[in-house]
């Protein structure tokens, strides 16, 4: 046995040597290339594969199952933690200079239901401007439960699936217009994107969430689109109350049936209510504010259809009490002032409509207890959980 | 006693039985399986004989309301066919409650989920609304069928319809009408207000269409309108006057209970669009 092996290896030895002998220069000769081929880059560990973590929304109790996620864009904690970074930093206005920096958390603040609420130290009385001083042709809306919205955005839906301009399509491209709009950041998209690439750190953020280190400005908006659609409220004491885990004062109650019943207020109808935890259909009203409609952008400028002059989207009522002024051009500063309007002030036009079925008698005609109900039901869908939720601040 | 088989006839019956096989392939095997029947509904409004027109003040009802129709949203539900035989088919394969909303096209059509029994439909039947059993709250949850939702405090579930126009009053304001269908409430006292409620009516009604029997076989797909008379909703047997019953009737049982009549009647018609 022993020298059997003894054999097979003086023939493995001699074989190897035969190979060695022969094939050894061509080895050498592949090794030098390789090496050669390799010497004008740095060594670097091998790319991890892209694999993002699906990030699932919880539907609270009695929203809507279908979500506005876009199969293009869907919703990773990569591409979230990305938006969220980039909803806060000022570069995103394409400038570094710290006098020039605008994000989108400049005006969509946390504590005002990611709107800028009357009282923004920047913007007197809640009228907002771009980064140049271009005022912005209507009041803000809140960013909040738009994964649930499918009807449109802004206040008369232009940005909108049914747009036949594919600039126009989904929350993406709101995330685009927001940079570009002279009203707004007033930037340069390939500035934006070319400085973003030049941040340390961020090409490795754009990796974990898109699998590529490029970043692009269809990568900068589908994240921040992705960040904005987590943001969701729906913790209000009216929630709470609709889960059967409180109950409502004595005074809310009275103010939800005159919300929700057409011999009282009847919001119920555009603005929702039990059925609708949204308190917002989406829809878009003439309610009755005016007898001249001169606003290039109402709804009639996206339908053209004359009826619909003078109507704007209905604004979710949650958080309300803190996203003052109202209406889309801001006319009324406070909750007061609004309830006294479809209490007693609306405008009867043949564009009005029929669901403000009190314009006969001029308004709801609320009495100031009525009044005083209404309001404190209205303040039961504060949501003090997505002011403070520590998600949505500033990473 | 030892048994051999005749190789002749040993080959004759294998030949044979090849031959069979080969003879079924050759046909296909199985006969083919007949497609089931189908049918589809198509919803449609008119008035006054022709189709529906919106916003424009073009119409006079019966009570002599000049008015006009801005949109109409209604639930059709359990719609049954009945057959000469005496048996009947509930078309509820996938849903049981169709949503029609005069601004989305796509509720226009309603290609039924179900495979039709083959025979004579004497009648077609279903519920306008939704039955009291099945009304329940917080049973839509996505638009647009979740906008339809009936408040709490009034009853609960969903609107059976909204019917929204205006009419020009008799003070010769251009007033908006809700013509709401729903769950009504009984009042105490005759003041309405949601303290004072006794009780709720399901207002809800089942509807036979006339004119509607139809034969269908195996392999058919037949097309049906189900066409809504708008004017109908304020005529015959209750002349319905807006200027009596004002802009919002949810809270007026009596005003919804006439209109209930009224459909029930001669609201809904039945037509094929095609033959087989």
């Amino acid at each position: 046995m022993s020298r059997f092996i003894l054999h097979m290896n003086n023939e493995l030895f001699f074989g190897v040597r035969h190979f060695a002998l022969h094939a050894m220069p061509y080895a050498l000769c592949a090794l030098l290339l390789t090496l050669l081929s390799c010497s004008t880059d740095e060594p670097s560990p091998q790319p991890e594969p892209y694999q993002p973590t699906p990030y699932e929304i919880d539907i609270p109790y009695g929203f809507p199952t279908i979500l506005n996620i876009p199969a293009d864009n869907p919703m990773t904690v990569e591409g979230v933690e990305l938006g969220r970074k980039l909803f806060y930093d000022g570069r995103l206005s394409g400038r570094t200079h710290p006098d020039s920096l605008m994000s989108c958390g400049t005006c969509h603040l946390q504590e005002k239901s990611f709107e800028c609420g009357i009282d923004h130290p920047e913007f007197t009385n809640g009228f907002t401007h771009g980064i140049t001083g271009t005022p912005t042709p209507h009041v803000m809306l809140p960013l909040i439960n738009l994964v649930w919205n499918s009807n449109g955005y802004i206040w008369n839906g232009l940005v909108a699936p049914e747009n036949p301009s594919m600039i126009y399509g989904n929350l993406e491209d709101l995330v685009w217009m927001g940079v570009a709009a002279e009203h707004e950041m007033n930037s340069d998209t390939t500035r934006v994107k070319e400085l973003f690439q030049s941040i340390p750190g961020y090409p490795e953020l754009f990796e974990k969430a898109f699998g590529s280190q490029t970043v692009t400005m269809d990568r900068i908006a589908k994240a921040i689109a992705q960040f904005v659609r987590t943001l969701i409220s729906s913790n209000s004491k009216f929630d709470k109350y609709m889960r059967g885990e409180v109950q409502l004062s004595p005074e809310e109650l009275r103010g939800f049936v005159l919300f929700t019943t057409e011999e009282g207020a009847d919001c119920f109808h555009c603005h929702g209510g039990y059925g609708n935890p949204l308190f917002t259909t989406n829809k878009y009203y003439n309610n009755g504010k005016d007898s001249i409609f001169d606003d290039p952008r109402d709804r009639y400028a996206i339908t053209g259809d004359p009826m619909d002059k003078g109507a704007y989207k209905a604004t979710t009522l949650r958080n309300i009490e803190l996203t003052g002024p109202y209406m889309h051009d801001g006319r009324f500063a406070t909750l007061d002032e609004v309830i006294e309007f479809y209490s007693h002030d609306l405008v009867n036009t043949p564009q009005i409509d029929p669901l403000m079925h009190h314009i006969a008698n001029g308004g709801i005609q609320l009495t100031p207890i009525e009044k005083s109900d209404l309001k404190a039901f209205i303040k039961t869908l504060r949501d003090d959980e997505i002011l403070n939720n520590p998600d949505f601040q500033a990473p | 006693m030892k048994t051999t088989i005749n190789p002749f006839i040993f080959f004759v019956i294998i030949s044979g039985y090849i031959l069979m096989l080969a003879s079924c392939n050759e046909n296909g095997g199985d006969p083919p399986t007949p497609s089931p029947a189908k049918i589809n509904f198509h919803f449609t409004q008119y008035n006054d004989g022709v189709p529906q027109e919106y916003d424009t003040m073009k119409y006079v009802n019966a009570a002599g309301n000049p008015y006009l129709v801005n949109e109409i949203q209604y639930f059709v539900s359990d719609v049954t066919l009945h057959f000469d035989d005496g048996k009947t088919q509930l078309l509820d394969g996938w849903k049981d409650i169709h949503y029609v909303d005069t601004d989305l096209p796509e509720t226009h059509t309603w290609q039924v989920f179900d495979d039709i029994e083959s025979g004579t439909v004497d009648r077609v039947s279903f519920t306008f609304g939704i039955s009291e059993a099945k009304n329940q709250s917080l049973m839509f949850l996505n638009p647009p069928e979740r906008d339809m939702f009936w408040p709490e405090y009034l009853g609960g579930g969903y609107h059976y319809m909204k019917l929204n126009g205006k009419w020009l009053a008799d003070d010769n304001q251009v007033k908006p009408f809700d013509f709401h269908l729903g769950v009504g409430q009984i009042y105490s006292g005759g003041v309405v207000h949601v303290d004072s409620i006794t009780g709720f009516v399901q207002n809800y009604f089942e509807v036979n269409l006339p004119n509607s029997s139809f034969t269908i076989a195996e392999g058919d797909t037949l097309n049906f309108e189900i066409r809504m008379q708008v004017e109908n909703w304020f005529q015959n047997p209750n002349t319905y006057n807006h200027d009596e019953w004002g802009g919002d009737i949810m809270q007026q049982q009596a005003a919804m209970h006439l209109g209930c009549e009224n459909g029930r009647e001669d609201v809904f018609g039945f037509y094929q669009l095609q033959e087989k």
